[in-house]
């Protein structure tokens, strides 16, 4: 026999006392959620597997490049000179970008609407506006991170290969910097709305991820057909419609390059018209997936 | 702080055409309120509105003193919600979730991780807090939509239909759960369809019919008021005879009585005649104690 005896006790309900942080704390969950969700974070092993393989392929092309470049540095004979590449390893980049975006818009937004997430949200201190917002800015996160981190590499590769030495080398590579902040947001916002209206209308991710290579491969097409091949009176401005040249052109005038081929080029349109049409054109959808979600918030 | 859970004031909302709330205009006390209807009565559509998902088409509503058109966001940072229907991402772990649902209410990181880990325990989840929401039973779902509503100490929580789908033990743990946010301070809205829910749960009711007031109250004046049945084992005849003569009026179906007085509470009435009798009783319960019955007393009355 043992004289020692048990209790339990109940620990009982405790009270939150601290400190809210209201619609600031709302936005910032969500948009870290739309970062772990979009990567597959905190999610089964398989979901992680689409991401970080495209983020591998958007890294290996530069990965190879700077490895070459400290091999063959650019004054050496068959050297590789990195200055001057930003462009070409974004046209790379971008159709990562884009294949990425086809596939994690309809996973922030779809699972949201069909498992009821929308209907927990709607009781939180959040607006549609706040909720798309900080979704797009989860997305845009992650879109951007996957061109920038390429360039990035080149950038150090630029800076560590320059033959007057690795501080004059970030020096030199510095002016490259601003110019790689505004190509990915250019990517950005090509990409980014028109994948948020494709998934913001369909209830399957698979369907809206088809849906919306679709479109962007179908507005190229068509804008190619007008421009090239008709002669309809303001035909050549329907080239502004095709999110995948537009964004291009713009990736090659910033870097302070040109391409006579492309089809802002032979519709006679500068590629800061490009610019401005992609923003107008993302607005505008950003407006409408906002409208929708009025309705459903 | 106001003492009412939530106010309306000839509030009205329409889907189009069809009216979906016809002017209410009542006050709600804090405490637990049941919010009872048929499908269709209305009870989701004032929700939403007192959520401020929805807009109303006339009139105002409040929530803890706020005006649901104007301080939605105020609202929201205080109440919580459980929604008839499903509302958890099924690819996420009961516990990553119910952090993300403390984050979305504003709660810091640390506090979150703290609220989300207490609440699965008090749901009785917390063995199952790392499989993810898509492997729970439907008993188990319904837990985790409560923890949601409730992770992030909401002063008012709206539970709708909270007992939907569930087994008959699942329901009653449900339901002892929904009496325990009572006893630590959270205000209480269930919306049922099932009055014995309402009735065990709650001390106020709202009933609704149609999109109009049909009648609210405390429960207990509606437990005290109406008829009773009562069944005896042996021959009812004393019993009926002793409340005949207490001024009770008798409606016999073999050995069932159906016993309604004018005045005084019908329970004090029926044991006193029971024990006059000295008669052995089976059972003895409200006729009222159906969502049925009430409608019938109360629609009979408009």
């Amino acid at each position: 026999m043992t004289d020692r005896t048990g209790a339990v006790y109940d620990l009982g309900y405790e009270p939150f006392e601290g400190e809210r942080s209201g619609r600031r704390g709302a936005r910032k969950a969500v948009y870290f959620d739309g970062i772990r969700r979009v990567l597959g974070l905190r999610r089964k092993a398989r979901r992680k597997i689409m991401p970080f393989l495209l983020l591998f392929v958007a890294l290996v092309p530069p990965i190879v490049a700077v490895g070459v470049g400290f091999l063959l540095p650019a004054g050496s004979a068959d050297g590789i000179d990195l200055a001057g590449q930003n462009a070409d390893f974004f046209a790379l980049s971008g159709t990562i970008a884009m294949l990425f975006t086809a596939l994690a818009a309809p996973e922030l937004l779809i699972p949201d609407r069909k498992d009821g997430v929308l209907s927990m949200l709607a009781s939180r201190p959040l607006t549609p506006g706040d909720y798309l917002g900080t979704r797009f800015a989860s997305l845009a996160t992650v879109v951007g991170s996957f061109m920038i981190l390429p360039q990035l590499l080149l950038f150090f590769g630029q800076a560590g290969t320059d033959p007057e030495g690795l501080f004059q080398g970030f020096i030199n590579a510095a002016d490259t910097l601003p110019k790689i902040l505004a190509v990915a947001g250019v990517y950005t916002i090509a990409y980014v709305p028109l994948g948020f209206v494709v998934a913001s209308l369909s209830n399957r991710k698979s369907i809206a991820t088809a849906s919306y290579l679709a479109v962007m491969i179908a507005l190229t097409a068509f804008a190619e057909a007008i421009v090239q091949g008709s002669n309809i009176a303001g035909g050549r401005w329907v080239a502004l419609l095709t999110p995948i040249n537009t964004a291009d052109a713009a990736n090659i005038w910033i870097f302070g390059g040109s391409n006579p081929d492309s089809l802002l080029a032979a519709a006679d349109i500068h590629p800061a018209f490009g610019i401005v049409a992609l923003v107008v054109f993302g607005s505008a959808l950003s407006l409408f997936a906002l409208h929708r979600y009025r309705r459903l918030m | 702080m106001t003492s009412s859970a939530f106010t309306t004031a000839t509030l009205g909302h329409a889907y189009g055409n069809v009216a979906a709330l016809h002017s209410l205009d009542f006050e709600v006390p804090r405490g637990r309120t049941g919010l009872v209807g048929a499908n269709g009565a209305g009870k989701s559509t004032l929700i939403m509105i007192l959520l401020g998902i929805l807009t109303p088409t006339t009139g105002s509503a409040t929530v803890l003193g706020m005006d649901t058109h104007r301080e939605t966001i105020d609202i929201r940072s205080v109440v919580g919600y459980m929604p008839e229907g499903p509302c958890l991402p099924l690819d996420q772990t009961a516990a990553d979730f119910l952090v993300y649902a403390a984050g979305t209410a504003g709660l810091p990181k640390r506090a979150a991780r703290q609220r989300a880990s207490d609440v699965l325990t008090l749901v009785g989840l917390n063995e199952e807090r790392f499989r993810y929401l898509g492997d729970f039973s439907t008993g188990m779902k319904q837990r985790a939509k409560l923890a949601q509503a409730i992770v992030h100490d909401p002063e008012l929580v709206f539970l709708d239909e909270p007992t939907a789908g569930l087994d008959p033990s699942g329901r009653e743990e449900m339901l002892d759960l929904i009496e325990r946010l009572g006893g630590f301070g959270i205000n209480v809205v269930v919306s049922s369809h099932v009055l014995r829910d309402i009735e065990r749960t709650c001390d106020w009711v709202v009933m609704l019919d149609n999109g109009t007031l049909l009648h609210t109250g405390p429960i207990g004046e509606q437990q005290s008021e109406g008829s009773v049945l009562l069944e005896t084992i042996d021959d009812p005849e004393p019993v009926a005879r002793a409340l005949t003569n207490a001024g009770a009026s008798i409606t016999a179906r073999g050995r069932t009585l159906e016993i309604s007085v004018a005045e005084g509470d019908v329970y004090d009435t029926v044991r006193d005649a029971v024990v006059h009798a000295g008669a052995s009783i089976r059972r003895l319960d409200g006729t009222g104690g159906t969502l049925e019955d009430m409608f019938l007393q109360h629609g009979e009355r408009r």
